[in-house]
């Protein structure tokens, strides 16, 4: 095992975009091998299952809702112009689960929980909590960094789901409450062209980027340097760099996928 | 290596890109002393520090403990030897997100089986000893600079190790507070007896605790003794740097 | 510790849960066919051409859904489609099946037109039925070449109608005239008779016009129209039989007789009639007494334009093409 916590690191920061990326490829590798080792350590992962899943709940239904709002209302106008409104139920639907759900679910988390997690981390780093953990012969990958990986991997698929919901319901509110589309035509359509694919790729999708953001933001904090400034330049580096990856990276499995 | 020899430094060298940190130490470093490594801010005592418990590795050389060669073992080998050490970090590192009595019982948590209650029980007698008992409840966010080294003191302590690191232990500190965490070093030294390195530039409150002291200087000891032989060290540099103290009765100072 | 707060796990657990149950409600939602879809029965079936069926397009009869289409794959270049079809579903084993298109996004399904045989198609069975789908780019083709020859056809009723044929239906006419004469008696004597029979001609020429009307506005696939050998052949039929019988006017025999008796006779001679208008401006002398006779105006000159048109027309007419005939029936129309 390469040895990642080592200060050297810290001293001899890796600056080029390849050496992160591998530095990042290997915290995640090392958190999945610690996840599986003993002692397990459960009890930090609902921790922070609550403090990624349960505390950005309000945040996404907010956002989630009020796409689903947006998007009927957008499709209606554009739809309505050759007489499809009934699509307009599908095209949220479809949406929601395929891309907006999985992909404003994770930006929002990454934007609330990401920058959390880097300046936390950041903060262990620069007053040498994390030297004290590995002083006490404690791994801070598996203290620190696995908790919050497994916990984005779990919690953003049922965090998306979520989302996926109150989307279509804040749609169906718009279209069939608000704009007066035919509740048949609304509903049926979703149902004829929303496929269960749809859903579950859109979860899986936020799965992975749930793990991206995790180990973006477990990265930067972990190896920040500089003290406070260092912090605020973790946190704001690893929010731009996880929005990014998790753009280029909904490219790459929606490809895949579809 | 002698029986009473806790560690043993054998010319360790260490470069941060073209800087030549450590340059070749040597030291020994006696069971059941306070060793005060002295020197120069940014002249390598913390870089020494981080050597001693691997937290760095260094380009060159052998560092023994217990007789073993730390630098050459693996992190899980490694995390055996590091049960036997405590440290007390500079601003004592204590974890933001738990409580004292957390902080301190942590290490017991995580690498013994004992019941909650005894765990607990053992905490707060680790509080007592640095004179913080009922304060196990507070968060670290509402304790003083000088309460959070004395947590961290006791959360140092609590795994009863051999060897107990200090880095700076009273950087920071008004002169008054530095007092009672020296006291309080020396009284939990006397009392279980076991090894303390410190590193600091404090020189006057280091020559009060220390049986002994070693003098960092350009990455190299320049100088190894009870605080009586430093005093009257030759050294120009350990002259120098003693000088600029300017308390009476060093070498160099105004008498 | 801290009693009166809900532990992390519990937090956690409670938003799982909902996720979960949100998950299951929306897959159920969706699949309803899905989940049934282990009970169903397959069936096969060989397309000529299955652009735009897909895996999970649906298969219905009489609009409603009962299968869906679980895979396309191409066997000695014909799509060989399997079905999934419900289980309780029985579909006869002489069963059509058709492409068809639904929707502004031309989503396409399989339509079942169930037949009458006993036996039921049974797992695994062929669909041996297969309604050609009209298709678009192939049908357009069609209608352009169509339209060409309309083009030509209308040429050649130019060229027929020269001077020679101005005078023969001059000719017509006048004997059109004597045999009106003759008519007024006729009519005269069996003025009851004539009654009906313009009744009868009036409910005939009503269901010609609903005729003209659906081909005008291109119901009835114009593939068809065209392809259709049967259509030809009974139109060159009445052609011919018209033109027997327009003589036969002409030299004063049969008259009107045969004309009241045929009915189907006069329906298409009545098609054909209704559109000549632009053809008849010297025939209006004629105007006023066959028409005062019948009582019906419009009728009687229709039915004199007829008898001018088919007997020039005919010959001409039964070495028609096919796509002469379908140019004739569109330039009688417009």
């Amino acid at each position: 095992m390469i040895n990642l916590f080592s200060l050297d690191r810290i001293y001899h920061p890796a600056t080029s975009v390849l050496r992160q990326l591998g530095g990042m490829a290997l915290m995640f590798f090392s958190s999945i091998f610690y996840a599986f080792r003993r002692p397990w350590k459960l009890n930090y992962i609902f921790k922070q299952m609550e403090f990624i899943g349960v505390k950005s709940l309000g945040v996404v239904l907010i956002t989630g809702t009020f796409t689903g709002m947006v998007l009927a209302i957008q499709t209606y106008y554009g739809f309505r112009k050759f007489g499809a409104e009934g699509l307009v139920g599908a095209t949220v639907a479809l949406s929601m689960t395929r891309e907006l759900g999985p992909v404003l679910t994770s930006l929002m988390v990454t934007g609330r929980a990401g920058s959390a997690i880097a300046a936390e981390l950041g903060t262990m780093r620069v007053t040498e909590q994390i030297d004290a953990l590995i002083v006490m012969a404690l791994n801070p990958i598996k203290y620190l960094v696995t908790p919050r990986v497994i916990a984005s991997f779990f919690m953003l698929p049922v965090l998306t789901i979520i989302s996926d919901f109150v989307g279509i319901v804040g749609g169906w509110l718009v279209g069939v409450k608000l704009l007066g589309i035919n509740e048949g035509a609304f509903i049926n359509k979703m149902i004829k062209y929303v496929d269960l694919e749809d859903i579950y790729d859109g979860l899986i999708k936020s799965a992975c980027f749930g793990i991206i953001l995790s180990v973006v933001a477990c990265y930067k904090g972990f190896y920040t340097a500089g003290g406070a400034e260092g912090v605020g330049r973790s946190t704001t580096e690893s929010v731009v760099i996880a929005s990014v990856s998790i753009l280029v990276a909904d490219y790459i499995l929606t490809s895949l996928m579809f | 290596m002698d029986k009473d020899t806790a560690i043993k430094i054998v010319d360790l060298y260490k470069n941060f890109g073209s800087q030549n940190v450590l340059n070749g130490i040597n030291l020994e470093i006696k069971h059941g002393e306070i060793t005060v490594i002295i020197g120069k801010s940014g002249g390598g005592k913390s870089v020494l520090m981080k050597h001693l418990i691997s937290l760095l590795k260094p380009d060159m050389g052998e560092i023994w403990i217990d007789g073993v060669d730390i630098t050459k073992l693996k992190e899980r080998e490694l995390n055996e030897v590091r049960k036997k050490f405590g440290m007390l970090f500079q601003e004592a590192a204590l974890f933001d997100s738990m409580n004292v009595i957390d902080n301190v019982a942590f290490p017991l948590r995580e690498h013994t089986k004992l019941p909650e209650k005894e765990i607990i029980r053992l905490a707060e007698e680790k509080l007592k000893n640095v004179g913080l008992s009922g304060f196990g409840y507070k968060m670290p966010s509402e304790l003083s600079g000088g309460m959070k080294k004395r947590v961290g003191l006791a959360r140092a302590l609590i795994n009863d190790p051999d060897i107990i690191l200090f880095d700076e232990p009273t950087s920071a500190l008004d002169p008054i507070i530095s007092l009672t965490i020296l006291d309080l070093i020396k009284e939990t030294q006397e009392r279980f007896k076991k090894t303390y390195v410190i590193i600091s530039h404090d020189i006057l409150g280091m020559f009060r605790i220390a049986h002994k002291v070693a003098m960092l200087y350009n990455g190299k000891i320049i100088e190894y003794g009870t605080p009586e032989n430093v005093k009257k060290s030759e050294n120009e540099e350990v002259k120098e740097f003693l000088k600029a103290t300017g308390i009476p009765g060093f070498v160099g100072g105004v008498l | 510790m801290k009693i009166n707060r809900l532990s992390p796990e519990l937090k956690v657990g409670i938003v799982v849960l909902i996720g979960f149950i949100i998950l299951f409600y929306m897959s159920f939602k969706i699949s309803k066919f899905g989940i049934l879809s282990e009970k169903g029965y397959e069936l096969q079936v060989y397309l000529e051409n299955a652009n735009g069926i897909d895996p999970k397009s649906p298969v219905l009869i009489a609009g409603v859904e009962i299968g869906r289409v679980k895979k396309v794959k191409l066997d000695n270049f014909k799509a060989l489609v399997t079905l999934i079809i419900k289980e309780g579903v029985q579909i006869p084993s002489d069963s059509t099946i058709a492409i068809k298109t639904q929707g502004v996004l031309g989503d396409k399904y399989l339509e079942i037109i169930p037949g009458n045989d006993k036996k039921i198609l049974a797992k695994g069975e062929m669909i041996k039925n297969v309604k050609a789908a009209p298709d678009f780019d192939e049908m357009f083709s069609e209608v352009s070449t169509a339209a060409k020859k309309f083009g030509n056809t209308i040429g050649e009723f130019q060229g027929l109608l020269g001077d020679k044929e101005k005078t023969s239906i001059k000719k017509s006419i006048e004997n059109i005239q004597t045999i009106t004469v003759e008519f007024k008696d006729i009519i005269k004597e069996n003025k009851q008779s004539i009654n009906s029979m313009i009744t009868n001609a009036d409910d005939t020429l009503k269901g010609l016009k609903k005729i003209v009307n659906d081909v005008e506005a291109g119901k009835g696939s114009l593939g068809m129209l065209v392809k259709d050998d049967r259509l030809y052949m009974d139109a060159k039929e009445t052609m011919g039989a018209l033109k027997s019988i327009s003589k036969d006017i002409e030299e004063g025999k049969g008259l009107l007789g045969k004309l009241v008796k045929d009915d189907s006779l006069y329906n298409d001679a009545k098609d054909t009639v209704k559109n000549l208008k632009d053809l008849t401006d010297g025939i209006k002398k004629g105007d006023g007494t066959l028409g005062k006779l019948a009582k019906d105006e419009s009728l009687y000159i229709e039915t004199e334009k007829a008898m001018k048109k088919l007997q020039k027309g005919a010959d001409g007419l039964s070495e028609m093409t096919p796509i002469s005939i379908l140019g004739t029936i569109f330039s009688f129309i417009f």
